[in-house]
Order: C-alpha cells, then structure tokens, then sequence
C-alpha cells in the first residue's frame, strides 16, 4: 500500500503526457490500425461488415479495379518525377543566386516565399481561371507576344493537363525549395571557400566542388518529402479537374481514385469502405519505407546538432 | 559569399526579377481584376479598370456565406493552436524533463506522426468522428487538427527543452512548487521562441486545409475558406467578377499578415521539414 502510494507519488507527473498520447492514439495511431484492418473487409459504410481475405487487394492489384489503379499510380510517378525536376534544380538554383550577396536578396526572398502561403485549392481555382482557354491570360499573352500557336486548352487536353498541374504546383511551392536551400548553403562554413580560393578554385567549382556536395543531405530530405507529398497529392487535382480528375481521366492519381470509391460514389466501378481502405494501405506500403529513412535521417540530424 | 563579376551579377539579377515577376504576375491579375466588372475582365484582360469598384468584394461577400466562413476559419484555427500548444507542450515537458520506463518508446512513438499522413487513415477517423455525432461540427475539426500537430509540436519543444537550463526549475522545486506550476510559470515562457513556430506551423497547415473540412463539413454556413470557395466556383461559373472577389478576400489576408511576419513564417515552414 504504502509503495503502492509512493510509485504513484514518483509517477504523478505523467498526467502531463495523457492529453497528448490520449488525442494522438485515438485519432493517428489507433485510424491507422483500424484502416489495416479495414482492408480485409467488404462495407459499404453502414451495417455489417463481411470478411473477404484478400479479395480487395486481388481486386485493386489484378482484377476489375487494377487498370485504374495503375493508371493513377503511373500519373503519381509521373508527378514525383517531373516535380523533382521543377522543384528540387530550379530550386537549387535559385537559392545559389540569392546567396551570391546581389541586391534586394531579402525582398526577393520574401516575395518568393508568398505563393506558398496560399492554399493549394486556391492556388488551383486561381490558376483554372488563368488557363482558361477561352479568356486565360496565359493564353491571351502568348498571343500577345506573337506565340498564340502555343495557346493551348492546358487544362483540358489529356497529354497537357497533368504537366499544367505539376508546373502550378512548382509555382506554389518553389519558395519553399529555394528557401530551404537557402539556408543550407548559409550554414556552410565559409572557411572552405577561402581555403578553395587559395588553392586556386574558380566560383563554378566552389559551387560544383563544395556547395553542392555540402548540400546533398539537404536534397536527400526534399527528395524523401517530394516523395511523400506527391503519393499524397489530392488538393490540386481535385481543385483543377474536380473528382473525376479529368479529362478522361487523365489526372487521376491514388488520392483522387481513392476519394471517389469511399466518398464520392460517382464514376468509379466500385464504392466501398472496405476496397477504399484498401487503396489506402497501398499507398502507405509505398510511403512508408520511404518514411522511416526520413525520420532517421531527421533524428540524426537533430542528435549532431 | 560567392565572388562573382558586375556581368554575372547583372545576369543573376535579371533571372531574378523574372522569377519575382512570374510571382508576382497572377498575383496582380488576380488582385487587379477583383475591381473589374466581368465585361471588363473579359474585353480587355491586362489593362486597368476604368473605375475602380469594390462591387465584386461586396457582392461575393453577400452572395457566399463568406463572413461565415471567415469567422469558422478563424474559430477553428485559434482553437485548435491553443489545443495543439497545450498539450504538447506539456507532454514535451514530460518527456523532456523527467525520467520513466518507456519514456524513449513513447517518445519515438509520437514522432512516428510526423511522417504517417493523417488522411490515409480518414475513413476510421470519419468513422470515429461520426459514432461521436461530431460530423458536421466545428469540433470535428478542432480534434483532427489538433491530433494532426501533435507529433511535429511535440519533436520541436523535446528539442527546444535542451536549450533551456534545468537550474532555474531545481530552485522553484526547494521553494516547492509542483510540477504543473514548475511548467506552467517557469518553462513555458522560456518556451516562447518555439511556440511561436509551433503556432506558425499549425496556423498555416490549419488555415489552409481544405480535405478535412471537405469530409466533414455539409452545412454551408459551417464551411471554411478553402471549402467554401470550393463550391462558391461551382455555382458561379460565368460571374467571374465574383470569382475574382472571392479569391482576393480569401488570399489577401493571409498575404498580409505574411508579410508582416515574414521571417517567422519563412522560419516556421522551413523548420518545420528539415529540422
């Protein structure tokens, strides 16, 4: 009894810890356990749940739902790779310009951190209307400029769309890259530049020879976050082609393909709680490997300092 | 840092007064066009508007439910900081001060959030939300948001705890004050610098999310920004004066308020991935 007290006494600051771990197991830990499990079942959302084994996934995988589910999981490779290219280079770039001590590096740097403030559905309807083949500016300054031929329905043309949506969503989040390599190539210590000069090194191989290399940890995490945010893509597909992310299909990814069995209903071959769960988990065993390196990555960074 | 010649200078410059502008070029359109009457933006897209009219403003103002919602993204983004502050930062103090049997699982536990994307699991937490009769509300919202800034919150105040010296609190326990009020008047004002990134953080994720609210929210009048300018584009089409309104009031705001506080968003966003 007596010790009985004096644990619960050693251990009385612990009711600190519950509201948090209490929030984050009811409504992260526990959802994705459940989500798991969920995917073995077949539900329509209400009444009883019928377990099917691993129908759902032979479904998804081979069966009826497999060409859409490829379809959309190619177009979540393709966003991956083609914004890496637009993100992660002129990113680089960018940042190396600012640090070159030109004038006005802390107007620009603020000027280009504002797009990525917005919301991406806004960012997304705002875009729509600048594409717009009718009246879009873009299109209306091409022909301004004498290149009216590359006026194009962006938005609205199967091969065109999903690139359009990867270069606004370069646009919004470009700051961000910039800004983040930015302050890598600040924390660089300058003594090895001196040093480089010395021994008789131009600026390009400061740049190729020393920054770039110094910076590779910086690109692995961006790269491991691209990779994370473009299997998650939802917002701007769904703000710039709505739910059937159009045209023909040709914008769907996994976020947009996963909305539409468990929430929408509309234009999908199957709805279903069960067969939703499912698609989710696919995405998670993509992610997730993914993931774990970047937690490690981030716990060492942080013990180092 | 970089040496570079009045030539490569100018060059640099150049590319980057063309990026500002890329930048900045929509932005305007938008901003401008939002004082256009539709006729206007229709007939002479990149001039100015002859008369300068805030009647596309009043209108969407009116016509959406905006003053709603406004008032929702702001209710549920100060809620949901305040709750996000709070309880991470006293389970931050916990696992930062004190020694216990697990104290390092429930540690790395809670930093498994930071990279398990909370809308993979939507479903059991719509169906959660749903079995406690909270869809549809505000407060539905106020708990995925909340549970959603826990990890990150939590992993930036563990760290930030290193920084502040133990001393001070060994002096307030001999005077023996408990440890609720150790944390409360002692480390949570040195805390400061780090919730105010944690607020930052969470502000622009809360303020700006727009899958929550399009899972939960059916009423109008409950709809935040995001959500509510979602339908405002399905509904009027072809009144792009309106449309051009409603965007501006709902980004202009938050271009303001970046402005006034630049370096801590550029800090709060940055931090936020790479730390």
């Amino acid at each position: 009894m007596v010790a009985a007290k004096s644990i619960y006494k050693r251990y009385s600051f612990l009711w600190m810890l519950v509201p948090a771990l209490a929030i984050y197991t009811m409504l992260i830990a526990y959802p994705f356990v459940s989500s798991l499990a969920l995917s073995f079942f077949k539900w329509p959302g209400i009444g009883p749940k019928e377990y099917v084994g691993l129908a759902n996934y032979k479904n998804v995988l081979t069966g009826y739902m497999s060409r859409e589910f490829y379809r959309a999981l190619g177009h979540n490779v393709i966003f991956f790779i083609l914004s890496w290219l637009t993100g992660i280079i002129p990113g680089l770039i960018f940042a190396l310009f600012l640090s070159a001590g030109i004038w006005g590096t802390n107007f620009f740097k603020t000027l280009f951190f504002i797009p990525n403030t917005l919301s991406i559905v806004i960012v997304g309807f705002l875009w729509s209307l600048l594409l717009n083949p009718q009246w879009g500016f873009i299109n209306q300054a091409l022909k301004i400029v004498g290149l009216g031929v590359l006026a194009k329905p962006w938005l609205g043309d199967t091969t065109l769309a999903l690139p359009t949506i990867i270069l606004v969503n370069a646009w919004r989040s470009m700051g961000f890259f910039i800004l983040t390599f930015l302050a890598g190539i600040v924390g660089i210590d300058r003594e090895m530049f001196e040093a480089a000069r010395i021994d008789g090194a131009n600026e390009w191989q400061i740049i190729t020879k020393i920054i770039v290399p110094q910076l590779i940890p910086i690109i692995g995490t961006l790269t491991i976050l691209k990779v994370i945010w473009s299997f998650n893509v939802f917002d701007i597909v769904f703000a710039m082609e709505g739910t059937q992310a159009g045209p023909a299909g040709s914008t769907d990814v996994l976020g947009t393909l996963f909305y539409r069995i468990a929430f929408g209903g509309l234009g999908s071959s199957d709805v279903g709680m069960g067969l939703g769960a499912t698609v989710v988990t696919l995405i998670f065993l993509i992610v997730f490997p993914i993931s774990i390196i970047y937690v490690y990555l981030v716990e060492k960074r942080t013990k180092a300092g | 840092m970089l040496k570079l010649n009045s030539l490569q200078k100018s060059i640099i410059l150049i590319l980057l007064v063309v990026w500002a502008l890329v930048n900045i070029f929509p932005l305007g359109v938008m901003f401008i066009s939002g004082f256009k009457t539709t006729r206007e933006i229709f007939m002479d897209p990149f001039g100015l508007p002859k008369k300068w009219t805030f009647n596309s403003y009043v209108k969407a103002w009116h016509v959406a439910n905006f003053a709603a919602y406004f008032k929702n993204s702001i209710i549920v983004s100060l809620v949901s900081i305040v709750l996000i502050l709070f309880v991470s930062s006293m389970g931050a103090y916990v696992l930062a001060r004190f020694d216990f049997p697990g104290r390092r699982l429930i540690y790395l536990y809670i930093i498994a959030g930071l990279v398990l994307p909370v809308r993979l699991a939507i479903i059991p937490i719509f169906l959660l939300i749903r079995s406690f009769r909270l869809n549809d509300t505000l407060f539905a919202l106020f708990l995925v948001y909340t549970a959603g800034g826990i990890s990150f919150s939590t992993f930036l105040l563990v760290n930030f705890f290193e920084n502040i010296p133990v001393d001070l609190e060994d002096a307030a326990r001999i005077d023996g004050a408990g440890v609720f009020r150790i944390y409360w008047q002692i480390n949570l004002p040195l805390l400061r610098p780090a919730l105010a990134t944690v607020t930052i953080f969470n502000f622009i994720r809360v303020w700006n999310d727009f899958f929550f609210p399009l899972i939960f929210i059916d009423t109008d009048a409950k709809k935040t920004i995001p959500l509510g300018i979602q339908n405002f584009f399905g509904e009027f089409d072809i009144q792009w004066d309106l449309l051009f309104g409603a965007l501006n009031i709902a980004i202009i705001p938050i271009i303001i308020f970046f402005l006034i506080l630049s370096r801590q968003f550029i800090a709060g966003l940055t931090e936020g991935a790479i730390k």
